[in-house]
């Protein structure tokens, strides 16, 4: 348990041994679906097709992804909601096409989100990053999102236990005594996070730390079929939207 | 507030990459030369990126009633510069996208240049501003944090105005109506923000002096800014 849902959810996925590239091949082409196709039928089938393969053959937890896709719906609505009301010199009133637009603001950003879902449940991030050297990302840059990304679990520990504590002795009673305490937090996890940055650079100075951080990747082959069928599946998507709409 | 997956049209999608790429790209350079410069500081840089998605785990009371997380832009600008925070601000970005479902991947680019870009400028702008205006340390980051926060959330605002214009009064009436949605909870948050940094630095004035001048935050002298400067004297044997 790292404490992060989707990144739990990623680790345990069966498509965990997939090659990232072909996970983000298919993820990628439903992302790019969810934005280009008419929302009817294009966003439904990709909503649909994201959510199948994440909970059936990945099988992700379906209440790990619902709870997931219900993280941006806040701003989904509030967004939408926005949008649709019209402010003209007759004061505030509904859009003329309101409902629709609504509906089509709501539906693409569902769809897009599961897509990105999709990818971020069943690949975590150590797999990703990597990736990203073919798409000419300097390795110093690469090093230093992989720090961030294997401290950012310690940090949070730390963040949850000096919480915890602090309200064990009635820290966030009060908005004054809350604030106090989160300023007390952040500069708590802060030095920790140069502590124990300082410590890691003495360890691996010690073990002749020169260039980079160099770890052994752990490949993870393509599979044609599974690249096959990827492609075959969105042009069908596409097709189906197309003729449809 | 992150802009979700989906809701820019593909233009703008495109437009707002294309627009925080130069920026990004710039940040990726400075990075990449701190590194081959000192390449402990591949570390460092890496704890501030992960520093940074940590703090919105921080929940502040808000005026609201509900409570918001801070977004750390400005505590990142005053700390390691613009420049860097417009490629960690992206880096934690795609975290967020990827980790917690904030954001997106095709508005990657248009929520860094509000959070990445121009949020850090536009505070550490501010904290500048102030300092040199002889508004010292605290007041300096007050208004550093307050503004990235504020400017943020305005770059926002528009963005999703000029994507979705209102249907009677345009791209105007849109942004009056983006910016008064969102005022209601980035407005009080913004003051929090900035009210969180100065507690933060009070606190890192007495227990992290050395890591602030090393970071060009404090001048190595004794800084009349600091509020417990006598206590600051005490041995710091543990650091």
């Amino acid at each position: 348990m790292s404490g992060l849902a989707i990144d739990d959810a990623a680790w345990a996925s069966a498509w965990r041994p997939r090659s990232p590239g072909d996970k983000v091949l298919i993820s990628l082409g439903l992302v790019l679906s969810a934005l280009l196709l008419p929302v009817w039928p294009g966003s439904v089938l990709v909503g649909l097709a994201a959510v199948g393969l994440a909970v059936g053959p990945a099988r992700v937890p379906a209440r790990t992804f619902g709870r997931a896709v219900r993280a941006p719906l806040a701003f989904i609505a509030i967004g939408a909601l926005t949008t649709v009301v019209e402010v003209g010199g007759n004061g505030v009133g509904w859009a003329p096409d309101a409902a629709a637009r609504a509906g089509s603001l709501v539906g693409h950003a569902l769809a897009g989100s599961a897509a990105v879902l999709l990818l971020a449940t069943t690949t975590p991030l150590s797999d990703l990053l990597p990736a990203l050297q073919r798409l000419r990302v300097p390795a110093a840059v690469i090093e230093v999102a992989s720090v961030t990304y294997r401290m950012l679990f310690v940090l949070l520990t730390s963040l949850r236990t000096i919480r915890e504590a602090q309200t064990a002795r009635m820290g966030y009673t009060s908005v004054r005594g809350s604030y106090r305490s989160s300023g007390a937090l952040a500069a708590a996890v802060l030095t920790r996070s140069w502590d124990r940055a300082r410590r890691l650079q003495d360890g691996l100075a010690g073990r002749g730390l020169e260039t980079g951080l160099r770890v052994l990747p752990e490949t993870l082959p393509a599979s044609r079929r599974f690249e096959a069928a990827s492609v075959l599946g969105l042009a069908t998507l596409a097709a189906v939207s197309l003729v449809v709409a | 507030m992150h802009i979700a997956e989906g809701f820019l049209p593909p233009a703008h999608a495109v437009g707002w990459t294309i627009a925080a790429a130069p920026f990004v790209v710039h940040g990726a350079r400075a990075v990449v030369k701190e590194v081959r410069e000192n390449p402990e500081s591949t570390l460092l840089l890496g704890a501030a990126g992960a520093f940074t998605f940590v703090l919105s785990a921080i929940k502040l009371p808000s005026v609201t009633g509900s409570s918001s997380h801070p977004t750390g832009t400005g505590l990142g600008a005053v700390l390691f510069r613009p420049p860097v925070m417009a490629l960690l601000g992206t880096v934690v970005l795609l975290f967020q996208a990827l980790l917690l479902a904030h954001g997106g991947l095709t508005t990657l680019g248009a929520n860094a240049f509000s959070m990445a870009v121009v949020g850090p400028w536009a505070g550490y702008g501010a904290y500048s501003l102030t300092r040199r205006l002889g508004g010292g340390l605290l007041g300096g980051v007050f208004a550093g944090m307050a503004v990235a926060d504020l400017a943020t959330y305005a770059t926002t605002a528009l963005q999703l105005a000029w994507a979705h214009p209102d249907a009677e009064s345009g791209f105007l009436g849109a942004a009056v109506k983006f910016l008064g949605v969102f005022a209601v909870t980035q407005v009080p948050l913004a003051i929090g923000e900035g009210l969180l940094g100065v507690l933060l630095f009070r606190v890192l004035t007495v227990n992290a002096r050395p890591e602030l001048e090393r970071l060009g935050v404090l001048t190595p002298s004794p800084d009349d800014d600091a509020p417990a400067v006598s206590r600051d004297k005490a041995p710091e044997g543990d650091r």
